[in-house]
């Protein structure tokens, strides 16, 4: 039997599967599910930043015909246990906030719940919500991380000591101090050393479809419940440890459409915990659809740190040392799994990218404030750790007279595997080729002649570039001391009587196309069409366990687990063909599986349809070969015994309008190393999406608290999301190495694909504006700022 | 967010009813609904509990616009994307087909009326600007059948605020017939594309003979003390031709000088000057390249 | 407080009373239980996911209320394929890979299908400006202009 599984369908253009029912308006995304006699939810939440509860009257509130019921946190504090709880708190010495669903004794954000109002109508809920009167005690607002981590009078979490969440020395190992005092010296001793605090704001992927939950509760079988999320199985788990009911008697699921998700549907949330525990109280299904002002208030918000980074080089470019001083503002940090100091976390552990460091002193803590905790969103924790980095390369390679591509190319890691400074693995793959690629597409000498000549005539162009090493999946080895979770890829594959292939996957996917991408490579592997292939998602009564659609895992994991079981069960089919047709001096291996049929390879002849020997095997076990029995079903669990990595490379080029500091981004190149491409269309609907997200985190979105830790920025007029006509179409290219650790050689990718994104804008406009100095450090990238940059400098350079 | 409860509907056919309908209520309590591209936004967020809407959709005379020798005559009712392709506001009145054309998206320019525009007068608003760059007057009628008009200066107060009662209904807006030289135009910018205006600027000039300017308006929208007219910069372009880029340069300066600016989420106060000087200097050269038949 | 209003959705006449402050979004979706138009908003009106047609034209349905539409028909993306034949812009959306999660799809669809009757032969920028109402946060619209571009094309 052919154990590479045929090719025809992996790598081949298919249009998805997931559309037909998503273009004709028949998707079912939460907010069209619906439960008969379902009440509608609505959370009252905090118009105060800090401040002590003093009273909450909702007797008002409750009298409003058609209200069913009114909670607090005093009602629920003694029902529900609080968080942590184990299944969602990582193995990382920190300290975790204590929660409930809803404010007990204080307030801790703008927007944080503290009450909840159920109802049979929407409208009415809406209106009772507005009868909810809070009494508070102002507390001072604690906004700014580094003050938090200095004061430890003022407190976000009373019983702490302090305020900080978490930290940490990422380099060193266990000889830490000898590691730093050899960072110093080599500082002490090299020829060109850079300085620089850079600050990335806060901002996020808000997905298009906001949060929601529906359940309903039956006292033999237990809470069924739909919850918007990436990790079902992970949610069941956790409601099970608050709410004390048995994980057997929750089955969650996420709805088989979800309007995206980029991290934000990653977390345990406060929410579905409060649907869950009042659906079992008042024993009627309800249902809570978060408004898109919830949204923005409570979660979506991330990034959000600051780096003082300085780089030790050589004078003819080579890169000696790196040391990194982190701080970020996690918010109250009351999210479980996350508690909004993993990204920070990981952030710094990617923060060497693609660079070889021979030594480093990588520090960071991790700050609570008033805010809502940082959640994840796509490029995770790194999308300022590589703004840092991608800048400050820049402004090494500047000091060191190198043309930052140049600079780039010659401190690439060259020689993989590597294990990073921070002890992040790459497995596998070619960054030079990579980036030779990315100048084979952009021709540098001939754009600098441009820009000379451009300048000559007052116009400002200007070239930048970014490098991104990112996770292909996230290896037990980090999961596992990180999120308390495993990290192996799983699927079960059963295949009907009728020759239809059903794959369940046990995370959820939110657009990323799974459904078309596993069927390409279960297809190919089966000989069969990926229209007799269903998928089944989300659904923790029928898949295996899965910790979540998190990290790239759906091409590195999902999709190689897939083709295991597939394998398992070509196997089987095999022992029953060389039994059945009595095929002498066989072996597994001379059985091909290619246009629904299975064929002998040393002889054409011998051959079957795939559905026949399907049929037979599972509808007529008789007369089977020694040890068999019929069925045909397998889950198999896929894990590389390290962690994988995919690669990107990008380069833009813009113009810069120096009266204004507007800017256009001229073109948009990108390299990339996916490994094997299941499917080409999804993997460039990946990029798109990425390196635009990426765009509009730097230049357009932003959260903005006041000096009163008002959040101003809860609605799409004042959280600024990039539309069509403010990007460009991004040029993706390919520079694939396949994967060695994955069956198909496919990596996982588009998870951290935004990181990228912000230090190759900002180097563009950097050599744009090269003449003034300018050197940008601070993102969003406001054409307000880089007009005050050029006055400044244009002041500068008359005094 | 769904607005509070609301009482009734009413959809008059004419202005007299829709006045008669208002007057059952209390000044305030009975809103009349245009395009509805504010008054939802107000209503869901509940910024305003109206307890009786009145619809104008039915009001035929509250619509389209038409030309006659006195000038130009646009019914309150008229939307967005009609101005943005109507003929007879080219040149002259060319600011209030920019100003259209780039309000919002496609689908708020299918609703969106400069009645309401004009009545609501939102802080970070483009017809507000527009009209009082050309000097358009506002045609009012009350309950009491009193009609009265209002040129643009008196009309437009500060932010969310006009010359309008709550009886009255705006039924249209009007320009006088305009010489032949005369040209207008309206551009504004925001952080993304086609956004609410962070500044917005309206110029209007009219040339002499010899190709001067003999007449000029410079409005600005984007304040936080409401549509403001430069009327230095106005003075100042008086006698200059377009083709004069200093003097251009100089009233653009001017008017960034003599407004006041504030500062936000979406510009500083010195930023938002700098995009008065900018805007400023193109809308002057386009306003004169349009009254030049250009 | 209640209102009996008479509005046509995919050509399929819906008469109902129902509260004067009820959302034409909501109608949509509760009354006549069709849930392809989306809601991504609170009260801003920005996002486009709820766009349908009114009497042809692109609006955002969470900007309207019910009693508006009353004696008005409306189109929403159920009604975009007829006889179940996709239109050639829903087709030029799946041959594109012009959607990811598909929240937004509705409400691109129907704007860009009127956009298209407006103006037949667009330009990249007149498809990219035509979309400034339509939020996409997984597919970076490039492929949405691909797929208007063609769609255009094929109906020449
Ligand atoms: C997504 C979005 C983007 C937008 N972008 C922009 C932009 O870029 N630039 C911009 O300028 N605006 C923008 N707007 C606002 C838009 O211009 C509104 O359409 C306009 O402000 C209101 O006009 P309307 O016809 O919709 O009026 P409505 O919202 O119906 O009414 C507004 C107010 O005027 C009153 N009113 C209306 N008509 C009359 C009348 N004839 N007589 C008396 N009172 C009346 C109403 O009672 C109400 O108080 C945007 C709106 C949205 C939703
Ligand atoms: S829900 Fe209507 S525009 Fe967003
Ligand atoms: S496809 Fe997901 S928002 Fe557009």
């Amino acid at each position: 039997m052919s154990t590479k599984p045929g090719a025809n369908w992996v790598g081949a253009k298919f249009n998805r599967k997931e559309d037909h029912r998503l273009i004709t308006g028949k998707g079912r995304y939460l907010a069209d599910l619906s439960m008969p006699g379902a009440l509608h939810l609505v959370f009252v939440r905090s118009e105060q930043a800090h401040a002590k509860i003093k009273k909450i009257e909702v007797s008002a509130a409750k009298a409003l015909p058609g209200v069913v019921m009114v909670v607090t946190g005093e009602d629920i504090k003694t029902k529900i246990k609080p968080m942590p709880q184990p299944v969602v708190q990582p193995a990382l010495a920190a300290n975790y906030p204590k929660h409930w669903p809803l404010a007990v004794g204080k307030v801790k954000f703008h927007g944080e719940p503290i009450a909840a109002i159920v109802a049979r109508d929407k409208y009415v809920a809406a209106d009772a919500a507005e009868l909810v009167r809070a009494e508070y005690e102002p507390l001072p607002y604690i906004g700014d991380p580094e003050k938090a981590l200095a004061d430890k009078s003022n407190r976000v979490h009373d019983e702490w000591p302090d305020n900080v969440i978490f930290q940490m020395t990422f380099t060193g190992g266990a000889e830490a101090e000898k590691n730093d005092a050899e960072v110093d010296r080599i500082f002490k001793s090299a020829d060109v050393v850079v300085r620089q605090r850079f600050k990335t704001h806060r901002c996020g992927v808000t997905p298009m479809e906001t949060r929601g939950a529906l359940m309903s509760w039956d006292d033999s079988d237990g809470l069924t419940a739909y919850i918007t999320t990436q990790r079902p199985h992970i949610d069941r788990l956790a409601l099970s440890d608050i709410l004390e009911i048995p994980a057997e008697k929750i089955r969650v699921i996420a709805p088989r459409d979800q309007g995206g998700g980029f991290g934000v549907k990653a977390p345990f949330y406060r929410e579905p915990m409060l649907v869950a525990y009042l659906t079992r109280e008042l024993k009627r299904p309800i249902r809570w659809v978060e408004s898109r002002q919830e949204h923005l208030m409570a979660v979506s918000q991330e990034r959000d740190q600051i780096h003082d980074i300085e780089v030790a080089a050589s004078k003819d470019g080579k890169l000696l040392a790196l040391r990194n001083r982190g701080v970020a503002d996690c918010g109250d940090g009351c999210e479980g799994v996350y508690w909004g100091f993993l990204m920070p976390f990981l952030g710094c552990v990617e923060l060497p990218n693609a660079y070889d460091w021979p030594i480093g002193d990588v520090k960071l803590k991790v700050a609570v404030t008033n805010k809502s905790a940082l959640s994840p969103a796509r490029a995770f924790g790194e999308f300022p750790t590589r703004f840092a980095m991608e800048r400050v390369i820049d402004m090494v390679a500047k000091k060191c007279g190198m043309e930052p591509a140049d600079f780039r190319r010659k401190n690439v890691v060259k020689h993989l595997p590597h294990t990073s400074i921070t002890g992040e693995y790459f497995d596998s793959g070619d960054f030079v080729k990579v980036w030779d690629n990315l100048m084979n597409q952009v021709d540098l000498k001939g754009f600098r002649r441009e820009q000379e000549a451009a300048r000559k005539q007052g116009r400002y162009l200007g070239i930048g570039f970014g490098l991104g090493v990112e996770l292909s999946g996230v290896a037990s080895e980090l999961l596992v001391p990180m999120e308390s979770q495993p990290g192996y890829g799983a699927a079960t594959v059963r295949i009907d009587p009728r020759a239809k292939v059903i794959v369940f996957e046990g995370d959820a996917p939110q657009g990323q196309g799974h459904e078309t991408t596993v069927a390409q490579a279960v297809a190919a592997s089966f000989g069969i069409h990926p229209n007799d292939i269903v998928v089944t998602t989300g659904d923790t009564g029928t898949t295996p366990f899965g910790s979540g659609t998190i990290g790239a895992r759906a091409g590195s994991y999902f999709v190689s687990a897939a083709v295991m079981a597939c394998t398992e069960l070509k196997r089987k089919i095999a022992r029953f063909m060389i039994h059945d047709l009595k095929v002498e001096n066989a072996t597994m291996d001379d059985f091909e599986f290619a246009d629904g049929d299975i064929v002998f390879k040393k002889n054409s002849n011998i051959k079957k349809s795939f559905r026949e020997m399907v049929e037979r095997i599972i509808m007529a076990p008789i007369n089977m070969p020694a040890g068999e029995s019929g069925g045909l079903e397998h889950t198999a669990f896929f894990e590389a015994a390290k962690p994988m990595i995919c690669f990107n490379a990008d380069c833009a080029k813009v113009e810069i309008d120096i009266n204004t500091g507007q800017f256009k981004i001229l073109s948009w190149t990108t390299s990339e190393d996916v490994g094997q491409i299941i499917n080409p269309q999804i993997v460039e609907g990946q990029m798109q999406g990425a390196v635009v997200q990426g765009l509009s985190n730097a230049m357009f979105e932003q959260f903005v608290y006041d000096e009163n830790g008002q959040q101003l920025t809860a609605d799409f007029e004042n959280y600024k999301l990039a539309t069509a006509a403010d990007v460009p179409e991004i040029k993706v290219t390919h520079a694939p190495t396949p994967c060695p650790h994955t069956p198909l050689g496919s990596r996982g990718i588009g998870e951290g694909r935004p990181s990228s994104v912000p230090g190759t804008i900002s180097n563009a406009i950097c050599d744009a504006l090269a003449p003034f100095g300018i050197e940008i450090t601070e993102l969003p990238l406001r054409p307000n700022q880089i007009w005050q940059k050029i006055q400044a400098a244009k002041k500068k350079a008359a005094d | 967010m769904y607005p509070a409860v609301i009482e009734d509907y009413q959809r008059p056919a004419s202005i007299d009813e829709a006045l008669k309908a208002a007057a059952r209520y209390d000044a305030g309590e009975a809103l009349f609904l245009a395009g509805g591209q504010s008054l939802m936004q107000a209503m869901k967020s509940r910024l305003v509990r109206p307890r009786c809407v009145i619809d104008l959709q039915a009001v035929k005379d509250l619509k389209g616009v038409s030309a006659s020798g006195a000038g130009v005559r646009i019914g309150a009712m008229t939307r967005y994307v009609e101005i943005a392709k109507e003929a007879k506001l080219k040149g002259a009145y060319g600011a209030l087909g920019d100003a259209a054309a780039h309000v919002g998206d496609r689908q708020v320019r299918n609703r969106g009326t400069i009645g309401g525009s004009l009545c609501w007068n939102y802080l970070a608003a483009c017809m507000p600007a527009a009209n009082l760059g050309v000097g358009s007057s506002m045609e009012l009628i009350s309950a009491s059948g009193k009609k009265r008009t209002l040129v643009a200066d008196e009309f437009i107060k500060g932010p969310l605020d006009t010359a309008r009662t709550d009886d009255e209904v705006l039924v249209a807006t009007t320009l006088p017939a305009a010489p032949s030289k005369a040209g207008s135009a309206y551009k504004k910018w925001g952080l993304v594309t086609d956004a609410l205006p962070v500044i917005g600027v309206a110029v209007y000039v009219e040339l002499d003979g010899g190709g001067a300017i003999s007449k000029a308006r410079f409005a600005v929208g984007g304040l936080a003390t409401g549509p403001k007219r430069a009327k230095g910069a106005e003075a100042a372009l008086i006698g200059k031709k377009a083709s004069d880029a200093a003097a251009i340069a100089a009233a653009a300066e001017k008017a960034s000088a003599e407004l006041e600016t504030q500062s936000d989420l979406w510009a500083d106060s010195a930023y938002r000057k700098n995009l008065i000087r900018s805007l400023g200097g193109e809308m002057i050269a386009l306003a004169s390249k349009r009254a030049a038949g250009q | 407080m209640n209102k009996t209003v008479k509005i046509t959705i995919n050509g399929e006449v819906f008469e109902q009373s129902v509260p004067v402050r009820m959302l034409l979004s909501d109608f949509i979706r509760e009354v006549a239980s069709l849930t392809g138009t989306h809601i991504g908003c609170t009260y801003e009106g920005v996002c486009g996911a709820c766009t349908v047609q009114v009497d042809g034209e692109a609006v955002k349905s969470c900007l309207m209320l019910a009693s508006q539409a009353d004696g008005h028909n409306v189109t929403t993306i159920e009604g975009l394929a007829k006889d179940g034949k996709l239109s050639p812009l829903q087709q030029a959306f799946n041959d594109h890979h012009a959607l990811q999660c598909g929240f937004c799809t509705p409400g691109i669809l129907m704007n860009m299908d009127e956009f298209l009757k407006v103006n037949p032969n667009p330009t990249d920028d007149e498809i990219r400006t035509g979309l400034v109402g339509n939020l996409c946060r997984c597919t970076g619209y490039a492929h949405i202009i691909d797929a208007v571009r063609d769609a255009a094309k094929r109906a020449r």
